[in-house]
């Protein structure tokens, strides 16, 4: 017997199937085009506005003058230290908390997954109310003074963190031998504390820089809980900018895209190198 | 066997309903090279990781160098142990991972750049101590785990199949490269694995053990050549088995089929005439019989000859059982043709009743 080849029907063939595969392409483009319409046009509308603060000119005056407005700088550093603090808080209760879930007690993971939660299906304003009520009446007084509210507003910032935290951390320590890491460090003479700063901590890096960076995205520009607590920060600046100024919350919103584009792509960055290692 | 030196005395581990260990009782004397061997699941591992600290014995007694150890620690045992994946910290680089147990005892700094230098150079990679794990192969990570280990000078080094991970090749280096080791240092150490081959050829002493208990302890020849049990005998290298009936216990007679044996087993004597017995006979106790012997010339039918490369298996047929009967290659071998009646013999030594 002998077999037949024929190069034009297959030839043929081959062209009936790419047809499909340029199809689907051709929609994926379109759905990427109309997503990023979606969002950079509103975002090149904003950067416009922020830029006519002059007549007549497009210009940095309005970039200029929130620089130079007296509450703008220590609303954004009190901001970025409640961020820092709130990071600190959030990664020495979430990194012992899923090192110990996932070494000795994996079957509570789903207990401690819900928990962390809590603060995406809590509305701030309940959250706010709650944290108020509880927390203006003594034993418990801690609404007393701007001092005593702004460390109650860090605590709660480190919980509005734990869904993200505690998803970063534990995707890191899935992502290595926990249980021969701390049995190896043990067997070497280590304590829980040698193990967790000098084993744990630093082989977690880009998932607790993930976790602090989404954190720090988060918090800077948090409006809700620090109105209600009445704190000088980030959120309050912006809205009281909107209700006051023309171009300058347009340039504050520019602000606040670039430092949490600057967050993301930091944790792309060092996801990559990890990924490279 | 001089003193013992690490000792496991009536340990059991229950994990629930679970039984693992079951009175685990045993001696090893310092410098000792023994192996835990057994299919998964038989408690080799449960046993090294109580003797590590990780895993507390629901009764039962640990003793290392006299002092109980039962409860302590894992940190505080001073036991060196070698993981199956490795479990170098990767955040380290070789250098910082073999010196890590020795800046946890605080120890000083030029002290930990000697011992990392000696221990790099005992593994036989000297050049490697700036690199980080991931730039190592799989037999190096396991050296510097050897070399971390092996650095706080513990009192017994424990080995948890370390060598499961690895190609072939590596395999059979790295082993030879371990208990050369081992011997220079002196140390005394405790392998798990579920090679037999490994733990022959690496142990001074090889613990079987099945279903959480001992089946054997002995020494690679003993435990190869005179299995006390069934399991032993199957799980150590290959082995015929067979049903057979006491004909003379006096003088180790059994008949299988029909056909005599006779055997050497000093348990005959408690037999009685008609007992109902299994033996069991190693593949190459079996050779063709060039002249009569004494003991145990039978006749059997050739059924199939596989070529194994070294070693050529023929299987035969005595009475109504089949056997396999391992010869040695070589290229002038003349083998009989299948369905060839043929005469084989087998010392009486080599018929084990189990």
């Amino acid at each position: 017997m002998t077999i037949s080849t024929s190069p034009v029907p297959l030839a043929a063939k081959a062209t009936e199937d790419r047809a499909p595969v340029r199809q689907n392409r051709l929609w994926s483009w379109l759905i990427y085009i109309v997503g990023a319409v979606y969002f950079l046009v509103p975002l090149a509308a904003t950067f416009y506005w922020s830029l006519r603060a002059e007549k007549g000119v497009f210009g940095l005056e309005a970039y200029r003058r929130l620089f130079v407005d007296a509450n703008f700088l220590p609303a954004f550093s009190e901001s970025i230290v409640n961020a820092v603090a709130a990071i600190f808080l959030s990664l020495l209760i979430i990194v012992p908390t899923a090192y110990w879930v996932t070494l000795r007690l994996p079957r509570l993971r789903a207990v401690v997954e819900f928990i962390t939660l809590l603060p995406f299906v809590i509305p701030a304003v309940v959250l706010v109310f709650g944290l108020i009520r509880l927390y203006s009446r003594p034993p418990l007084l801690l609404t007393a003074t701007y001092d005593s509210s702004r460390i109650l507003l860090v605590c709660v910032y480190a919980a509005l963190s734990f869904p993200y935290m505690f998803r970063s951390v534990d995707n890191g320590l899935r992502a290595m031998d926990v249980q021969a890491l701390t049995e190896a460090a043990q067997s070497l003479g280590a304590n829980w504390g040698t193990i967790l700063f000098k084993v744990i901590f630093p082989n977690l890096r880009v998932a607790l820089l993930s976790g602090a960076l989404l954190t720090f995205a988060i918090v800077i520009g948090e409006l809700t809980i620090a109105l209600f607590m009445a704190q000088h920060t980030l959120g309050p600046y912006m809205a009281n900018l909107t209700r006051s100024k023309v171009y300058e919350p347009s340039a504050m919103a520019i602000v606040a895209f670039a430092i949490t584009w600057a967050a993301m792509g930091l944790i792309a960055y060092t996801s990559r190198e990890r990924r490279q290692q | 066997m001089s003193a013992a030196y690490l000792t496991l005395e009536s340990v059991r581990k229950e994990f629930g309903a679970v039984l693992a260990v079951d009175t685990f009782n045993l001696d090893v004397a310092a410098g000792e090279f023994v192996s835990f061997l057994g299919p998964s699941g038989c408690g080799k591992t449960t046993t090294l990781r109580m003797v590590a600290g990780f895993e507390q014995p629901s009764s039962g007694t640990i003793r290392l160098g006299g002092k109980d150890i039962t409860f302590a620690k894992p940190n505080e045992r001073n036991i060196g142990m070698v993981f199956q994946s490795y479990a170098l910290f990767p955040n380290m680089t070789v250098g910082q991972n073999v010196g890590f147990g020795l800046k946890v005892h605080g120890r000083p700094k030029h002290e930990i750049d000697t011992r990392v230098k000696e221990m790099l150079e005992l593994i036989q990679l000297p050049n490697l101590e700036k690199r980080y794990p991931y730039q190592l192969s799989g037999g190096q990570q396991q050296r510097v785990a050897l070399a971390r280990a092996l650095a706080i000078r513990p009192q017994v080094l424990l080995l948890d199949e370390p060598l499961s991970a690895l190609d072939a090749k590596i395999r059979i280096s790295l082993r030879a490269e371990i208990r050369a080791i081992q011997r220079e240092l002196g140390i005394t150490a405790i392998y798990v694995t579920h090679d037999q081959e490994e733990a022959l050829s690496i142990s001074d002493r090889i613990v079987v053990m099945n279903m959480g208990e001992i089946e054997q302890v002995g020494t690679p020849f003993e435990i190869y050549n005179f299995p006390k049990t069934q399991f032993v005998a199957n799980f150590v290298g290959s082995v015929n088995n067979a049903d057979a009936e006491v004909v003379d216990p006096t003088n180790g007679i059994l008949s299988m089929d029909g056909v005599h044996l006779k055997t050497a087993d000093v348990d005959m004597s408690n037999r009685m005439k008609g007992d109902k017995v299994k033996i069991s006979i190693r593949p190459e106790r079996f050779s063709f019989a060039a002249e009569p012997m004494k003991d145990n010339v039978v006749d059997c039918i050739i059924e199939n000859i596989t070529f194994l490369g070294s070693v050529v298996r023929i299987q035969i047929s005595i009475g109504n059982t089949k056997f396999n009967m391992d010869t040695f290659n070589n290229p002038f071998l003349d083998l009989p043709a299948i369905g060839a009646m043929e005469k084989v013999m087998c010392s009486k030594e080599a018929v084990l009743v189990l």
